[in-house]
C-alpha cells in the first residue's frame, strides 16, 4: 500500500477510534444518568402520588384514590399502578394497556428495574401513620427513544468529524510524503536510467531529511566510484590490446618461422634420404653387408627427422590456430578414427570396444587429433602382447564429460608420469617402441586449449588408462 | 636437360638440384622421362613457355613454388591467365604445407597441388603416378596436338 | 306426680332465667365489646381525622401534651376505639380517649364525638369555653345545621362525611385539603 494512504489510514483509524470510544462512553454515562434520573423522577412521583392519597386510603375513599391514580396519564411512560391498604390488599388500580396485568403482592419499599422496566414501592404515610403502599411500574421507552436519537446524532457527528478528519489529513499527510516519494522517484530513476548523476531535494530536517543526504552522498560515492572502475577499464582495455598486439606479433613470426622450417628443414632431408636410397638402389652390386647396413642408417635417420619435424610444425600449427567448436556425435567420431588406425592392424587380435560417448562441443580436427594420438599409442603399446583388449567410454560428471582409453599393453612405472606429456618426453627406448614424444604434448595442448584437463593411470605390464575431460555446460 | 625429338612432354621447373635429380629418376622408371625438360627457376619458365618459336607445349608443367628470381605463384598466375597455355595441367610440387599457398594456387587454378614427401619412396611412387595420371590418363586439348 | 312436677317446674324457670341471664349479659357485652362495623369504621375515621387537621398553638399545652377524643354521650365505640389508640400518636402527642355524660363535664378535648343530638345552645356552650378548638362529630342528622363541624352520611353502603368549614374556621382549626376532598362541604 502506498506511504500516501498508510497515512490516511492510520489518521483516520485512529480518528474513528477515538470518536467511538467517545460516543461510547457518552452513551454509557448517559444511559446510567438516565436510569438514575428515572429512578428518582419516579420515586418522586412515587412520594407525591402517596402524600395525596393518604386521606383516600384512611377514608376507604375508592373514587378517590382512582381519581388520584388517574392522574398517572400525564406521566405516560407509567404502565401500572396500585395502592394497597394497610393490610397489603389491593386498593384500587391504575393501567394502560389492555392486558390484565398481574400486580405483584408487596415488596420492600425502593425502585429497581426489571425486565425493561421500572418498577417500586412507596409506603403511603400520613405524618407517622402507616396507611397503605404505592406500587409503580414504568417502561423505560423515554430512555430508549432519547438513546436512539443521541446515537443517531453521534453518528452523524462521527461521519461528519471523519470526513472532515479525511479532507485535513488529506492535506497535512502531505508533509511527510511528499518528500518520501520525491525521494523513492530519485531512487527509481537511478535504478532504471542508471544515471548517478541525478540528485534527491532535501526539504525539511527531519529524519527525512537526513536519509535524503545520504542517498545523496551514496550516489555521489557510486559516482566517483564508476569513474574509477571506468578509466581503470579503459587502462586495462588498453593493457589487454597491447598485449594481444604483442601475441598477434609474436604468433607472426612464429608462423613465418614454421612455414621456413616447414620448407626449407625438409628439402635437404628428402635429398639424403633420397640419394641414401638412389645409392641403395642403383649401386647395391658395389655396397658390401655393411655398406648396406649403413646406408639404410641414414635413410631411417632421416625418416626420423621428417616424422619429428611434421610433429613439431603440427604442434607449433595448434597453439596459433583458432579453436572452432562445433557440436559433433563423438560416438561416430571415434568409431571412424578407429576404423582408419585398424586398417594398418588386420593381423593381430585386437579387440576395440566403444562404448556410448554422447553428444560434444569440440574442434573436430583437434579433437581428432587426440583421439588419433591416444588410440594409436593403446594400439602401438599392445604390439608385444597376444590378445589386444582397448576400451573406449566416456563418464558424466557435472559440468563435464570424461573420455578414457584403455589397454591392456606395456604400461609404465607412474613414478614418471608427470614426464609424459612434455616434448620429446619418452618413457620407453626407440628400440622397444618408435615415436617422437611429441604427440602427447601435441594432445595435451589441444585439451588445454579446451579447457580441460587430461592424466593418465598405468601399471607396469599390465596396461594404461589415459583421461580426458571436455567441459560441457 | 636435354628431351629426345626436342618434344617438351613434361616441364619440370624446380630449383633445388637434388629434388630435380630424384624427380627425374623417377619420371624415366615410369618410362616418363624421355621428354622431359628441366629448367631452375621461374624465369626460366616462362622465358621457354612464353617463347615465340615454341613448337608445343608441355602436356604437364610441375612447379615448385619456392624459387629465386620468379617464384612459382607467379609463374602460374601467367601461364593460367594466358588463353593458349592455361589449359596446360600445371601440379605444383612444393615442400610448403601452408594453407595460403594451397589457397593461392588454387585460387589461380591449379590442377594439383602435391607435398614433396620427405620419404624417398613416396616421393618417387607420387612423381610416377602424377606423371602417369596428367600424361596417360588425363585427357586435354593439348594431346589431340602432338602425335 | 305432683312433687315431679313442681320440680320439673323449678328446673324450667331456673333454666329460663339462666338462659334470660345469658342473653341480657351478652346483650350487655357486646353492647360495650363490639361495636358493630359501622362504629368500627368511624372509630377509625376518627382516629384518622386527626392526620388531616391542625389545631393552633395553644390547643396544646405542651408539645407532648395528649390528644383528647372526647365521646359525649353513649359510648357507641366500646373497647374498639381504646384499643385503636394504643401506643398510636398523632404528630407527637399521644392519643387519649375520654367519655363525658354531661355537656357541662366536657373540657379539654381536641375531638369530641357527639352521641345524642343537643340543642344548638348545649353546643355553643361547649365551644363557648374552654373546649373553643374542638373537632366536633356525630352522626345527627341535622348535625351541621347545629353548627357542627363533621357530621358521617352513610350512602350506598359506604361512610361519608359532611364538613362545615364555617364551623371549623370559627373554631380555628385548619382541614387538610386532602380531607376536605372527600367531604361533602356543607355551610350552615
Amino acid at each position: 500500500m502506498e506511504i500516501r494512504k498508510k497515512l490516511m489510514m492510520v489518521i483516520l483509524l485512529t480518528c474513528g477510534a477515538v470518536l467511538l470510544l467517545t460516543s461510547l462512553t457518552f452513551a454509557i454515562s448517559e444511559f446510567i444518568t438516565f436510569r438514575q434520573t428515572a429512578k428518582r423522577q419516579l420515586a418522586t412521583l412515587g412520594e407525591v402520588i402517596a402524600a395525596n392519597s393518604t386521606a383516600a386510603l384512611a377514608f376507604d375513599s375508592k373514587e378517590d384514590a382512582a381519581e388520584i391514580l388517574s392522574a398517572l396519564k400525564a406521566e405516560k411512560h407509567i404502565v401500572e399502578a396500585c395502592l394497597y391498604d394497610e393490610n397489603g390488599n389491593v386498593f384500587s388500580l391504575y393501567q394502560t394497556g389492555s392486558a390484565s396485568p398481574v400486580f405483584p403482592a408487596i415488596g420492600a419499599e425502593g425502585y429497581l428495574f426489571e425486565d425493561a422496566h421500572l418498577v417500586g414501592f412507596q409506603k403511603v404515610f400520613q405524618d407517622e401513620k402507616y396507611l397503605g403502599m404505592l406500587y409503580l411500574k414504568s417502561d423505560m421507552n423515554a430512555m430508549y427513544d432519547q438513546l436512539v436519537v443521541h446515537g443517531v446524532i453521534a453518528s452523524l457527528a462521527i461521519i461528519v468529524s471523519l470526513l472532515m478528519a479525511y479532507l485535513l489529513s488529506k492535506k497535512m499527510q502531505q508533509s511527510i510524503s511528499k518528500p518520501i516519494l520525491a525521494l523513492a522517484e530519485v531512487a527509481k530513476i537511478v535504478s532504471q536510467q542508471k544515471d548517478y548523476s541525478v540528485r534527491a531535494t532535501k526539504v525539511g530536517q527531519d529524519e527525512i531529511g537526513l536519509l535524503t543526504d545520504a542517498f545523496n552522498q551514496m550516489l555521489t560515492q557510486i559516482q566517483e566510484q564508476n569513474i574509477e572502475i571506468t578509466s581503470f577499464n579503459q587502462k586495462l582495455e588498453q593493457s589487454v590490446q597491447e598485449r594481444t598486439n604483442d601475441l598477434n606479433r609474436v604468433n607472426k613470426e612464429l608462423e613465418a618461422f614454421s612455414y621456413s622450417v616447414s620448407h626449407d628443414l625438409r628439402a635437404p632431408l628428402r635429398s639424403v634420404n633420397g640419394y641414401a636410397q638412389m645409392l641403395q638402389e642403383d649401386h647395391a652390386d658395389k655396397l658390401d653387408k655393411d655398406g648396406l647396413r649403413i646406408t639404410n642408417v641414414i635413410i631411417e635417420s632421416a625418416k626420423r627427422m621428417g616424422k619429428l619435424i611434421d610433429d613439431l610444425l603440427d604442434f607449433s600449427r595448434m597453439g596459433r590456430q583458432e579453436i572452432v567448436k562445433s557440436t559433433i556425435n563423438m560416438d561416430t567420431f571415434v568409431k571412424g578414427v578407429v576404423d582408419e588406425l585398424m586398417e594398418g592392424e588386420q593381423e593381430r587380435h585386437i579387440n576395440i570396444v566403444v562404448h556410448r560417448l554422447g553428444v560434444v562441443s569440440v574442434d573436430p580436427n583437434m579433437i581428432r587429433q587426440v583421439w588419433v594420438n591416444l588410440i594409436s599409442n593403446a594400439l602401438k603399446y599392445s604390439r608385444k602382447k597376444e590378445n589386444v583388449y582397448i576400451e573406449i567410454g566416456s563418464t558424466v560428471q557435472p559440468g563435464e564429460i570424461i573420455y578414457f582409453v584403455k589397454d591392456n599393453g606395456a604400461g609404465f612405472n607412474m613414478d614418471y608420469a608427470h614426464k609424459l606429456f612434455g616434448v620429446f618426453q619418452r618413457l620407453h627406448k626407440e628400440s622397444e617402441f618408435e615415436g617422437t614424444g611429441v604427440g602427447l604434448a601435441l594432445s595435451k595442448r589441444i585439451i588445454d586449449r579446451h579447457r580441460g584437463r587430461i592424466w593418465v593411470d598405468s601399471k607396469l605390464n599390465e596396461g594404461t588408462t589415459f583421461f580426458f575431460s571436455i567441459p560441457n555446460q | 636437360m636435354e628431351t629426345d625429338d626436342n618434344i617438351v612432354e613434361i616441364l619440370f621447373v624446380e630449383d633445388n638440384m637434388n629434388d630435380a635429380e630424384m624427380g627425374i629418376r623417377a619420371l624415366k622408371k615410369s618410362a616418363l622421362g624421355a621428354h622431359v625438360l628441366h629448367l631452375q627457376d621461374g624465369e626460366e619458365a616462362i622465358q621457354f613457355l612464353f617463347s615465340a618459336d615454341i613448337k608445343n607445349l608441355p602436356k604437364l608443367i610441375l612447379l615448385d613454388l619456392k624459387m629465386p628470381k620468379i617464384d612459382g605463384i607467379e609463374v602460374l598466375r601467367r601461364i593460367k591467365s594466358d588463353p593458349a597455355r592455361k589449359v596446360i595441367p600445371v601440379v605444383v610440387m612444393t615442400s610448403s604445407r601452408e594453407e595460403c599457398d594451397i589457397v593461392d594456387s588454387y585460387k589461380l587454378g591449379v590442377n594439383a597441388y602435391i607435398v614433396k614427401p620427405v620419404d624417398f619412396d613416396k616421393f618417387t611412387k607420387v612423381i610416377s603416378e602424377i606423371g602417369s595420371f596428367w600424361i596417360s590418363v588425363n585427357q586435354t586439348p593439348l594431346h589431340n596436338k602432338i602425335k | 306426680m305432683p312433687v315431679l312436677k313442681h320440680i320439673a317446674y323449678i328446673q324450667l324457670k331456673s333454666k329460663v332465667k339462666f338462659i334470660v341471664f345469658v342473653f341480657v349479659c351478652s346483650v350487655l357485652l357486646s353492647a360495650q365489646i363490639q361495636p358493630s362495623r359501622e362504629y368500627q369504621i368511624k372509630a377509625v375515621f376518627i382516629l384518622n381525622f386527626a392526620q388531616f387537621i391542625e389545631w393552633p398553638a395553644d390547643a396544646f399545652s405542651s408539645a407532648k401534651a395528649p390528644l383528647v377524643i372526647g365521646i359525649l354521650g353513649k359510648d357507641p365505640f366500646g373497647q374498639f376505639l381504646q384499643d385503636a389508640i394504643q401506643g398510636e400518636k398523632s404528630k407527637g402527642h399521644p392519643l387519649q380517649v375520654k367519655r363525658f355524660s354531661q355537656v357541662s363535664e366536657v373540657k379539654q378535648c381536641h375531638i369530641l364525638f357527639i352521641n345524642q343530638t343537643k340543642s344548638d345552645q348545649e353546643l355553643d356552650v361547649i365551644t363557648s369555653s374552654d373546649n373553643q378548638h374542638v373537632l366536633t362529630i356525630s352522626d345527627a342528622t341535622d348535625f351541621i345545621q347545629q353548627g357542627g363541624i363533621v357530621r358521617f352520611v352513610t350512602e350506598n353502603n359506604k361512610i361519608r362525611f359532611q364538613i362545615n368549614l364555617n364551623a371549623a374556621r370559627q373554631n380555628e382549626i385548619t382541614i387538610s385539603s386532602k380531607l376536605l376532598r372527600l367531604a361533602e362541604i356543607v355551610n350552615n
